[in-house]
């Protein structure tokens, strides 16, 4: 936990680097399209965790899919970070949430480095390099940096980069961010939730895991372009699930003696084993007024946990729970309970 | 079309995919640069670890280019493979510790790709115990193999020889490619650092021309973290 | 019979009546000197620097004894020829350090956070071994050892053997060491084990696996009979171990099933042996817990014999692990030596066997049940040996795949060895066997371990030294 003055000082440093200001909306991953699903849990998930929503009944659950940028612009169709908040509802009327974006590891450590990072990537004037620049980057055998999207006359691109050269933890993190690309469909991405959570097994062993989603459709991304395509994730979503249900694997690494537990810069091996959590499959989308309910005042916290899952030490995990209901007030964003009394 | 996008733009963008650029890449930057900047290669096999789901289901790629190139130089290599088939099955069997064992043609080279649990060197030398003669009847038809045989009078030659032939597995993300090279030059650090991150292909590029052959990641597994006697004895089969 | 007059007396001899041991850490100030030193070693010259201890004592038997090792560095330091330095395997070359993933060093015992002389290892040449009465004949003989300036002290590391055998977490320790083909051994009496070939531990021998045999660095003067040591600073958390015996003890008692680890009224009997008052069952159980662990009981007795109790009656050495064996399949000494027990590695059977020196270093722990837990420790470990012709295929092989990982046997794969496995509570689990079949699995063992130094080192035979004091390069 983070104390109040720093949850706020997190939420107002993502604010003060937008564009421009985004009212009362998420300052990050403010595009977003809610969607009810159904969550079935494997046969083998109840053997290691006891949490409700794996305990094979089906659960009703809450997902709401965004872009990451920060702004109230949409652009589908830019290279960026993709997120997917699931809240599983639980009998009591509680949640457990998970919350994950398509990038595998997280390029800060803690709440300190967060900080650094905001101060050195701020958004800078972002212009066309000259090709002259270019071509001594490829003779260099160099990656030159990308060409601006239209309109695009701002970015953090430049600050990034310099951060990630002087600190090897955020290297990974900043260079796949280059790299990710734009989604086919929301339902056509891996989403990572990258922390260490515990979760207690029916015996009453507690394992250290992390979670993430695969799609059963496979990933896939657009075929970049110059000039992409500002809107049509959520088109694409509406008619895929009209047509068939969509649906995700919820994965789960377990971690060994060795792996970091409280890092989210560092993923995990493919080398661990791995359990097969279950099946989410995407129903059916809101309209409307419902539509705002779920894709706009619904808010997830990371720390909203089912009993038989707890966070880890992480500090970026523990920083998250504090700036996320900053985030919510600050947006009107619909408290939600924690505890079936409310209290 | 995008703001103040001009021709030259336009040509420079596309500069890396014509012909004549990939030309100068490969013969005339490559080799500058790999002058300029000289790059080690980098050990062969797993990354050392003592982690348990890292020491089991672990592979070798051995590419052992053959002295004789030709169809009667690879018949044969057939020939040493097929004739000890029985040695071989025994020998993995008795080994008890190898999930998967193929041996490949490919080119002038005999491959051998296995996926293993354990260490490497155990590996190896047991292997040597129970199908040296094997060993000895392949290797024999590869380039500088007489060194090494009999196998089983030079057991630390051989299983170096065989080491400096598994592939270098490159890892499953960029970075930590990266830091394989800086762990080679002895370089811990993390941060304050004074890094440039766009050099990367570069990087790749080099080490591509160091370490030729390359295994790409660390591999997919369908159930990691399993030995070949727990799989057998879950499944029932005896181990 | 094999002449033990070439051999360094540490090799086959545990010295059990100098219970004084002390490390000379040591770096070769000079080449020339360092030479004439190691000649005049052996030069059987009792005024002379120490004479080093052979295999053979003659009549006399030695008041004290001195033995040498020498790192790879160490050789360089004296002028071995490249060409004889490249005979040496990898593992030695690199050195204990470089090899830390595989030996499990690492957090709490990663090289890195050695203290000094381990935290400087390419300055470690010579590590010389003092064995005596007492601490007066060990000052003595350093003082012999350092006079010449041939070499410069980087540090020591002293320990005594506790009256019985007794190492720190209680057990009985010397029990077992590898009988060898055409070697008289009146210590030891028959195990049951084949003896062990030769080359098990010299170089130039036949070994356990059939027709292999390890390169000889040539000359053979250099390499014949000599022999690899894994020299091992191991600190042990007495006080972590009796806590986790403490809390597994508390686990068991409420286990539906403990009257299969411990029958109804066996406190009595185990509390009897280890002369507990008063007897309880808690108290029991710690003592069944700590002979899981180990295989034996503190006493010494082995599972694989009397798991229901400790018994002075069975032997301690001679048995063999089958389906039916109460040892646990983890526990250390079946983890250490499967014997003829099945194991995934069938060829491994018996090829990995070590010969072992070691001694506590600290004092003796006394357990304080009003617990004065605010109380520094003083460190406490073993000052350990591990000897072998090969390092790689012996002591390495068993550090890496059976000691941790168990890839030995499927029940224990993954997991680590209880006692000296490098674990971490919040995944390691050690499983005891049940007489109806099942197991009950303790959980939460943290490192009970851990490393604060340790050099590989070459033993060489008598000849060799000769050899390297008569280099002139
Ligand atoms: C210190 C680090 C972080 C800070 C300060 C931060 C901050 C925020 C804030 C303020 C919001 C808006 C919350 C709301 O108004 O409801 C948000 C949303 C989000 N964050 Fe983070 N975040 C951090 C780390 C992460 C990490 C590591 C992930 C990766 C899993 C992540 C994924 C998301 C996603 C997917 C959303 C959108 C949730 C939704 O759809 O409601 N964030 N973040
Ligand atoms: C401080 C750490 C250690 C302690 C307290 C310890 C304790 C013991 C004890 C009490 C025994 C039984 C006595 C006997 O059979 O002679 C034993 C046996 C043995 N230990 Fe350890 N040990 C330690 C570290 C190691 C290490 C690091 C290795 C090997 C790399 C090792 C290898 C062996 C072997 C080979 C045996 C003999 C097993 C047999 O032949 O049945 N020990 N140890």
């Amino acid at each position: 936990m983070v104390d109040p003055p720093t949850a706020k000082r997190l939420v107002q440093v993502i604010h003060d680097n937008l564009p421009a200001p985004v009212g009362e909306r998420r300052p990050v991953h403010t595009i977003g399209i809610g969607v009810n699903g159904r969550f079935v849990a494997s046969e083998v998930a109840r053997s290691y965790c006891i949490a409700e929503h794996f305990d094979g009944e089906p659960v009703d659950v809450s997902i709401r899919f965004s872009n990451g940028l920060g702004g109230l612009e949409q652009h589908d169709g830019w290279s960026d970070v993709r997120g997917m908040a699931v809240r599983f509802h639980l009998k009591n009327g509680t949640g457990s949430d998970l919350i994950a974006t398509t990038l595998g590891e997280f390029f800060v450590r803690n709440v300190d480095d967060f900080f650094k990072f905001s101060d050195t990537a701020k958004r800078e004037p972002f212009r066309r390099r000259h090709w002259l620049l270019k071509i001594l980057d490829f003779l260099q055998l160099k990656i030159p940096q990308r060409n601006p999207y239209p309109g695009e006359t701002q970015a953090i691109d430049a600050g990034a980069l310099r951060y990630a050269n002087q600190h090897r933890f955020s290297q990974l993190g900043i260079f796949q961010v280059g790299l990710i690309g734009a989604p086919a469909s929301y339902a056509r991405a891996s989403y990572h939730a990258v922390h260490t959570f515990w979760v207690t097994a029916p015996d009453g062993v507690r394992r250290p895991v992390r979670f993430y989603w695969q799609p059963v459709a496979g990933v896939r991304n657009i075929k970049p372009t110059p000039e992409p395509c500002e809107k049509y994730l959520f088109d694409e979503l509406k008619k895929r699930l009209k047509r068939w249900p969509a649906r995700f694997m919820l994965m789960m690494t377990i971690g060994e003696e060795g792996d970091t537990l409280d890092d989210c810069t560092k993923p995990w091996p493919g080398t661990r084993l791995r359990i097969a959590m279950g099946t989410l499959t995407l129903t059916e989308i809101p309209e409307g007024e419902d539509q705002a309910t779920a894709g706009e005042r619904i808010s997830f916290n990371p720390c909203r946990l089912a009993p038989g899952i707890e966070p880890s030490n992480d500090p970026i995990l523990k920083a998250r729970l504090g700036a996320y209901e900053v985030s919510r007030e600050m947006r009107g964003g619909c408290p939600f309970k924690w505890r079936a009394d409310n209290a | 079309m995008p703001d103040n996008e001009g021709l030259m733009d336009r040509f420079v963008d596309r500069l890396p995919e014509t012909a004549f650029f990939k030309f100068v890449a490969a013969r005339i930057l490559t080799p500058l640069w790999a002058w300029w900047t000289p790059v080690k290669p980098l050990p062969g096999g797993p990354h050392p670890s003592f982690q348990h789901g890292d020491n089991v289901q672990c592979m070798m790629n051995l590419i052992m280019p053959l002295k004789d190139k030709s169809p009667v130089g690879r018949a044969h290599a057939a020939m040493a493979i097929s004739q000890h088939k029985d040695a071989i099955f025994a020998g993995l069997n008795n080994v008890g510790t190898v999930h998967f064992a193929r041996f490949v043609i490919v080119g002038d080279n005999i491959c051998m790709f296995s996926v293993y649990d354990g260490d490497f060197t155990n590996y190896i030398r047991d292997f040597i115990a129970t199908i040296g003669e094997v060993f000895d009847a392949v290797v024999g038809l590869v380039e500088g193999g007489e060194k090494v045989i009999p196998c089983d009078k030079n057991v630390e030659a051989f299983i170096q020889w065989v080491h400096e032939r598994d592939l270098y597995q490159v890892p499953d993300t960029p970075t930590d490619f990266l830091r394989d090279q800086e762990r080679l030059n002895g370089d811990k650090a993390v941060a304050p650092v004074n890094d440039d991150l766009t050099l990367l292909p570069r990087k790749m590029v080099l080490q591509l021309r160091a370490n030729a052959n390359v295994s790409l990641g660390s591999g997919y597994r369908a159930y990691p973290g399993y030995s070949v006697a727990q799989v057998r004895k879950q499944l029932g089969l005896g181990w | 019979m094999f002449d033990l007059s070439d051999l360094q007396g540490n090799v086959l001899r545990g010295y059990k009546d100098k219970p004084y041991v002390r490390y000379l850490i040591l770096e070769i100030a000079d080449r020339v000197v360092a030479r004439r030193w190691l000649a005049a070693a052996i030069s059987g010259r009792d005024h002379d620097v120490p004479q080093i201890t052979s295999g053979d004592w003659g009549k006399a038997k030695p008041r004290t004894c001195f033995n040498i090792g020498l790192t790879y560095e160490g050789l360089r330091a004296l002028g071995t020829p490249g060409s004889s330095l490249a005979m040496f395997p990898n593992e030695f070359i690199e050195g204990i350090t470089a090899r830390a993933l595989k030996l499990g060093d690492v957090g709490a015992s990663a090289p890195d956070t050695w203290p000094s002389p381990f935290n400087e290892p390419k300055r470690i040449h010579l590590i010389a071994t003092i064995y005596a009465e007492n601490v007066a004949q060990l000052d003595q003989v350093q003082q012999r050892a350092l006079d010449r300036n041939a070499l410069t002290l980087l540090g020591m590391r002293e320990g005594n053997n506790f009256d019985g055998d007794f190492v720190h977490f209680g057990y009985r320790d010397n029990i077992m060491q590898p009988r060898f083909e055409g070697i008289h051994d009146p210590e030891r009496h028959a195990d049951g084990q084949p003896l062990a070939p030769l080359g098990t531990v010299l170089l130039g021998h036949p070994t356990n696996l059939e027709g292999l045999q390890w390169r000889v660095p040539q000359p053979t003067q250099l390499g014949h009979n000599g022999t690899f040591n894994a020299f091992r600073v191991l600190k042990q958390d007495v006080v972590g171990f009796e806590n986790y015996l403490d809390q597994a003890a508390s686990d068991l008692l409420t286990h539906p099933k403990v009257d299969e680890v411990l029958p109804p009224g066996g406190e009595l009997k185990v509390c009897e042996v280890f002369e507990i008052e008063p007897p309880s069952r808690h108290a029991a159980l710690r003592e069944v817990v700590a002979a899981y662990l180990c295989g034996r009981w503190r006493d010494g007795t082995p599972l694989a014999l009397s798991a229901d109790m400790p018994d002075a009656n069975v032997d301690r050495a001679k048995f063999d692990y089958d389906e039916s064996s109460r040892c646990p399949y983890g526990a250390h000494i079946r983890r250490c030596n499967p014997r003829g027990g099945h194991i995934v590695q069938r060829v491994a059977n018996n090829s990995r066997r070590l010969v072992r020196r070691g001694v506590p270093y600290g004092p003796a722990y006394k357990r304080d049940k009003s617990g004065d837990a605010g109380k520094t420790e003083p460190e406490r470990g073993l000052l350990g040996n591990f000897i072998g012709a090969s390092l790689g295929a012996q002591f390495e092989a068993m550090s890496c795949d059976w000691l941790n990982l168990g890839l030995q046997d499927p029940r224990i794969t993954g997991s680590n060895d209880p006692i000296t496995g490098t674990n971490d509570p919040a995944t390691s689990w050690f499983d005891l066997p049940l007489k109806s079949g099942g197991t009950i699995r303790l959980r939460g063992l943290p490192e009970f371990v851990s490393t604060r130094g340790g050099a590989y080192t070459f033993l060489p035979s008598l000849s060799a030294i000769r050899y390297l004091g008569s280099l002139t390069a």
